[in-house]
């Protein structure tokens, strides 16, 4: 929360949003993390001709801050669904025993996927921001060597059909996520995590095994 | 060569006792039945003795035997806990996967309180976490001292910030003799399909560099594979415990030795300042072995 306000007071200007406004407890959370999501932004980067988005105040603003503050804002909502989810399925301790671990896995999946019944793609990944992500993403794979991306691109499942508010398909495994590309994408809860899966990047929900969010069409196609 | 050389009998034999002969035979039948088993007894008494495997969750027949290897093992190398490189369990992960994949083929070691202490691969949901079995203390990256060793069990899969600052606190604070490391993916490998994983090299290494670790163990290669000393650290590849990927190794300037044609696991004493290593087959053999002092022994650890 802290790192939050800090960026807060850094784009204060530019967003003219108060740093208190995150704090504010939400009647319900998951109509908060709805509402968020419709909520105007700055000026989507790359649809402007300049290199600086605009602030509604007329400052200009650095774009990727403002994607990175926008999407933590959106992270932020999600994990006011996926705390208010965990307080109402028993406590996951550790046991002897696998039944608890996976009926505590899918009863959790099952609380958010209620709770955000409405949940619309790019709900977190937003829209506006998504040039952004495209860039990092492809400028880390052009940045790799010829045999790493072949060997990156071999591991990812493929033809596999994902869509938000479902669950990872269990049989399919969780491909490394390239640890040099990972430092360069905001930072998330340790209940929330990336992956790729064929040219789509996920936030996954760890505990609940949940696909929150999907960014289509980012990874490159690369021949093999 | 301090070899212990049991009866040969056909392996085929071996396996027509297990897969059809089951409950009817008797240890001392099995025992006639079984294969050559090629291992090292411990050279020290007070030793830390561990079992090493990797890739090893799928519930096939080359899993349970290589499972029963493991166990003959035990009566001549008594390890005391077993360490897991990741994939610890294929493919779905249901209750019964974790008989199937996991507590039937182990159940002697199970039986005989071995702890395991799992790292997590990218086949394993990380709620894996929670089974205590597993030994990981409802965390995905963990550390634990074993007499003069500590061992440092890593999510290689998603190595974020948080992990890295994690384990430059943890090896900072350690004054463990013995420093060892273990995670799924090798930072060094001589594999035709996947090779050396060069992102999470950038991130561990200069740790593992700056704070004197002194042998890393990985998965994720359906082989075995010992590296040649990269800036002074010592490089085991493991996975090949159920999953084979026969012919895979591309013998290079990496290689010191590789085995990529049965299923195998590791072996591992450490006794003062020498780890002993043997990596045996699911049929018995001996396929590597040797000695390594410690990088550090004589200076400050």
């Amino acid at each position: 929360m802290t790192k939050l306000c800090s960026a807060f007071l850094v784009l204060i200007a530019a967003t003219g949003v108060a740093c208190d406004r995150a704090n504010t407890a939400p009647q319900n959370a998951a109509e908060t993390a709805a509402t968020d999501a419709k909520k105007p932004v700055a000026e989507a980067p790359g649809t402007s001709s300049s290199a600086a988005s605009v602030a509604p105040d007329g400052q200009p603003v650095n774009p990727m801050g403002a994607a990175t503050l926008e999407f933590q804002k959106r992270i932020e909502a999600y994990m006011k669904i996926h705390n208010e989810a965990e307080a109402k399925v028993p406590n996951l301790k550790r046991t002897d025993d696998p039944v608890e671990i996976s009926k505590r896995e899918q009863e959790l999946a099952q609380m958010i996927m209620t709770m955000r019944a409405g949940a619309q793609p790019n709900e977190i990944f937003a829209k506006e921001f998504e040039p952004h992500f495209v860039k990092i993403v492809k400028d880390d794979f052009a940045n790799r060597s010829a045999a790493d991306r072949k060997a990156l691109v071999h591991e990812l499942p493929k033809q596999v059909k994902i869509d938000i508010n479902t669950v990872y398909p269990t049989t399919l495994p969780l491909i490394t996520f390239p640890a040099g590309l990972l430092r360069k994408l905001p930072d998330l809860p340790p209940e929330l995590e990336y992956r790729i899966v064929g040219r789509s990047l996920l936030l996954r929900d760890v505990k609940a095994n949940l696909i929150v969010d999907v960014l289509r069409d980012v990874v490159p196609t690369i021949p093999t | 060569m301090r070899m212990i050389q049991f009866r040969v009998l056909s392996v085929s034999l071996f396996v027509l006792a297990l897969v059809v002969g089951g409950q009817a035979l008797t240890d001392q039948q099995r025992q006639a039945a079984a294969p050559a088993m090629e291992v090292l007894p411990p050279v020290g008494k007070d030793s830390v003795r561990l079992l090493v495997i990797g890739d090893s969750g799928t519930g096939d027949r080359a899993q349970i035997e290589t499972a029963a290897m493991m166990w003959r093992a035990h009566s001549v190398f008594p390890y005391e806990f077993a360490i897991m490189l990741g994939d610890n369990m294929y493919g779905s992960e249901r209750p019964q996967d974790y008989a199937r994949k996991f507590e039937q083929p182990f159940k002697p070691l199970l039986d005989a309180k071995i702890e395991f202490y799992a790292s997590l691969g990218n086949h394993d949901d990380p709620n894996q976490m929670y089974y205590k079995p597993f030994g990981m203390g409802g965390k995905r990256f963990y550390t634990y001292q074993k007499k003069d060793a500590r061992f440092f069990a890593l999510d290689s899969n998603y190595m974020d910030r948080d992990q890295q600052r994690w384990l430059e606190q943890e090896l900072s604070q350690s004054k463990s003799k013995w420093k060892m490391a273990y995670f799924h993916h090798p930072i060094y490998s001589s594999g035709g399909r996947h090779g050396s994983e060069v992102d999470l090299r950038a991130i561990v290494e200069p740790l593992f560099i700056k704070y004197g670790l002194n042998v890393v163990f990985a998965g994720h290669e359906h082989f075995y594979e010992r590296l040649k000393p990269q800036k002074g650290i010592h490089y085991f590849t493991a996975g090949g415990s159920a999953k084979l990927r026969a012919g895979d190794i591309v013998v290079g300037a990496l290689t010191a030795k590789g085995f990529d044609t049965d299923q195998s696991f590791m072996l591992v004493e450490i006794d003062g300042d020498a780890m002993h290593f043997q990596t045996i087959s699911r049929r018995g053999r001996l396929i590597d072995s040797g000695t390594i002092t410690r990088q550090n022994a004589g200076g400050t650890s």
